[in-house]
């Protein structure tokens, strides 16, 4: 099923609404059961990376509430008195570490689902034509990130086998190196765009991406679900007050369901958008 | 009236004493297919880029000559119109692309151009038809090989229609096979379309056999010949042309195809027996290591020795685990499971060396180097270590990383270097093995591996699949042989151990 890629960010500005509001646990869970429902049929073989960042994002907060927070009336085990660690190790802690941890993980989970499904190239060509380059320019920018990184890792790499320090207190030392390498491939970027007629002439587009009923399906539920969100939140839920979340209600569970859309459309058609590019 | 003329261009680069070029006149005709050949710094990327104005609009620099391009003057068009007049494939396919698949890399020219969308489809199937690559349409760059990338490469660049093209070494960063799949492209092109091509590269015998002329380039200035003479002169020329000068043959055969008919005129004798393998002590071995990046298995149940006292190369097609290996040995990663036994100094030389060097002159780069390495540096020693040419820097980079290793592991040492500085790098890991030093070189470069290995290990799909002297495991390899070797066969490796 191919949806346009305004449908998906309409999709994606009501998840992440539900993510940053809503912080009942029991619609945390919907919303990532619906979340990996819509991702499922645009997984990738080796497209899992957001998920693992989503999961070290999430144990994060866990960890941290869990050993610093000692507030709490559910005392689980404690410590002796040692610095920091010591004292009480509560429930309430690590419940809201565990809320906390899981909105961050819903929030990298859409741009998962994001990521898989619309191409940079389909966003770009979104964007009014005032705003192309600075698109195109953004584009190259994220392209650059991993290939800074892999240049890092080859530079800090090539100092430990010259027998010097690579750890964070080189980092000084791996900047000039660092700043040298990428300075030379953004000038050959400059020189390709240049060499393919960048910026020569108006710019017409090759990929207009088709409206369909579909697209207007899912883009009317996700505003439902936004307007929702927005008007009907549920009671924030606070474990330190009361460990039991307060149950939402029904409105509140409808909010959430409206997103699923994606993906019943997806199980009554065939699947066919960005990932199938392999 | 020619397409491309040069009109006494002389160019320094900003803050550059010597010239990049010196005094070039020349003219291109429609339809013809020159070959840029040159020492490493001798000016061919630097003469490529003038065709489309990145010379001097993007490189600055002082810039005294004319360069007409299409009638159009170079100086006065910057690289963005003249793009469109002559497509350009830079070296490193990755520093061209721009979106993340294929089909939109197609379409980022024609867009630029401003063509209607109806055109834009029209040309992109006809690329694809003429460049070979329907089943990469849909893909993601990220996941095709080197070749692939750079077939992508050349298919964007036809998509734009040019009137010519120039290719700066694209088959440099690629194994065999893809190089092969990359030159078929282009003697397509040249067969079928009369595309006027210019392309720079080291190994002239990928190309010799379709070129009508040959531009040679030494400190900037140039000698434009008709191939027969520019290759009997000197300077890089194939393994065939070698042995037909030694011959006698003529007309000079400047490819397998011509040569065939001559060859059967040489003495039938058979090929020079294999140097013993190294007998000395077993330095560092490994016993089943395995590698995995994910789901990808990089390096499978590996189990090799390596002597001292012997140059080992390692070949494989891009993506084979060629690299893995080495950092295993080097025990820069770890093996998911085996294990690597031996504890000796290693040196590893990535295949990106400028990231060894990181000093700002090369005498601080050389402190602690033995004086007797050192000494050869010494005019240079002044200048910044990533201002030197490719084989400058891949010199000092062998020499502040090798220091007292006894373990040497070199990772594609020789992509981009000419052969008189590859010739020395034979010659120094050479010397080395004779100390008693183990050396490995993970290369895609044959010819080179032929000169200076004693033994070679094929790779492929993450295993060691041939084990054994040079003359015997690239004489039976259809991809991994000689050019000698695919015209006489029966162990027969180069042109000069061939009685004529």
């Amino acid at each position: 099923m191919t949806l346009n890629p305004v449908a998906w960010c309409a999709w994606a500005l009501a998840a992440l609404a539900a993510a940053f509001i809503e912080r009942n646990p029991y619609l945390q869970i919907v919303l990532l059961m619906v979340i990996v429902n819509v991702w499922l049929p645009y997984r990738g073989r080796e497209r899992n990376s957001y998920w693992k960042l989503g999961a070290l994002l999430a144990i994060a907060p866990v960890v941290f509430s869990f050993a610093l927070s000692r507030f709490g009336h559910h005392t689980l085990f404690r410590l002796p008195d040692l610095p920091i660690i010591g004292g009480p190790w509560t429930l309430e802690a690590l419940a809201f570490g565990a809320s906390t941890g899981v909105a961050l993980l819903l929030v990298v989970a859409v741009f998962g689902v994001l990521q898989a499904t619309v191409r940079s190239a389909d966003l770009i060509s979104l964007l009014p034509r005032p705003l192309y380059r600075a698109g195109t320019v953004f584009a190259l920018a994220v392209a650059f990130a991993p290939q800074s990184i892999a240049a890092l890792r080859s530079i800090s790499e090539a100092r430990r086998l010259r027998g010097r320090r690579s750890g964070w207190r080189a980092a000084p030392a791996l900047l000039v190196p660092l700043l040298l390498t990428s300075l030379e491939r953004a000038l050959q970027y400059g020189e390709s765009l240049d060499a393919r007629g960048y910026g020569s002439r108006r710019r017409s587009r090759y990929r207009i991406p088709s409206w369909r009923p579909a697209d207007h399906l899912v883009v009317a539920a996700s505003t439902l679900s936004l307007v929702l969100v927005m008007l009907f939140p549920v009671t924030g839920y606070s474990p330190y007050e009361e460990i039991v979340p307060a149950l939402p209600t029904v409105t509140n569970f409808g909010a959430i369901l409206l997103l699923v859309l994606p993906a019943v459309l997806c199980a009554t058609r065939r699947t066919r958008h960005a990932t199938d590019l392999v | 009236m020619p397409l491309i003329s040069f009109d006494g261009v002389t160019y320094h680069y900003p803050g550059s004493e010597s010239p990049g070029l010196c005094n070039v006149t020349t003219e291109v005709e429609p339809g013809q297919v020159i070959l840029v050949r040159g020492p490493s710094g001798s000016g061919k990327s630097t003469l490529l880029r003038c065709l489309n104005g990145l010379v001097p609009h993007s490189t600055g620099g002082r810039f005294a000559g004319r360069v007409l391009v299409c009638g159009l003057d170079t100086r006065d068009h910057p690289p963005r119109v003249l793009g469109a007049r002559v497509g350009f494939v830079f070296q490193h396919p990755d520093a061209q692309f721009v979106l993340e698949d294929v089909e939109a890399e197609l379409a980022f020219g024609l867009e630029n151009q401003g063509l209607p969308r109806p055109l834009m489809r029209k040309r992109i199937e006809e690329v694809i038809d003429q460049v070979g690559i329907s089943a990469l349409r849909r893909r993601r760059i990220e996941t095709l090989s080197g070749g692939e990338r750079q077939r992508v490469a050349i298919a964007a660049t036809l998509a734009m229609h040019p009137q010519a093209i120039a290719l700066d070494e694209p088959t440099s960063q690629l194994d065999p096979q893809a190089a092969e799949d990359v030159l078929q492209v282009i003697g397509r092109l040249v067969a079928e379309l009369g595309m006027t091509t210019l392309i720079a590269e080291h190994r002239v015998e990928r190309v010799a056999p379709m070129v009508d002329r040959v531009w040679t380039l030494e400190r900037g200035a140039l000698a434009d010949q008709e191939p027969r003479t520019a290759l009997t002169e000197g300077g890089a020329r194939p393994p065939v042309v070698d042995l037909a000068l030694r011959a006698g043959w003529l007309p000079l055969p400047l490819g397998l195809r011509e040569a065939r008919s001559h060859a059967g005129r040489l003495p039938r004798t058979s090929a020079p027996v294999s140097v013993p393998a190294a007998d000395g002590p077993i330095v560092i071995s490994t016993d089943g290591v395995s590698k995995a990046y994910g789901q990808r298995q990089a390096v499978t149940g590996t189990s090799i020795s390596l002597r001292g006292g012997e140059v080992t190369v390692l070949m494989g097609r891009n993506g084979c685990g060629k690299t893995t290996l080495l950092k295993l040995l080097a025990r820069i990663i770890r093996p998911d499971s085996g294990r690597v036994f031996g504890e000796t100094p290693v040196a590893y030389i990535p295949q990106d060396a400028d990231t060894l060097l990181f000093a700002s002159t090369v005498a601080e780069e050389l402190l602690g180097v033995d004086p007797d390495v050192a000494g050869s540096f010494a005019p240079w020693l002044d200048r910044y270590p990533r201002d030197l040419s490719t084989g400058q820097r891949q010199q000092l980079a062998i020499a502040v990383a090798a220091g007292r290793a006894v373990l040497l592991l070199l990772d594609e040492p020789t992509r981009g270097l000419d052969p008189s500085v590859k010739q020395a790098l034979t010659s120094f890991l050479q010397r080395r093995a004779a100390d008693g030093c183990t050396v490995l070189v993970a290369t895609h470069d044959v010819e080179w591996a032929a000169r200076t290995a004693s033994r070679v290990l094929l790779m492929a799909d993450g295993e060691i699949y041939a084990d054994g002297p040079p003359r015997v495991a690239l004489s039976e390899s259809l991809v991994f042989s000689t050019q000698i070797n695919k015209l006489l066969g029966q162990g027969w490796l180069l042109p000069e151990e061939v009685p004529v």
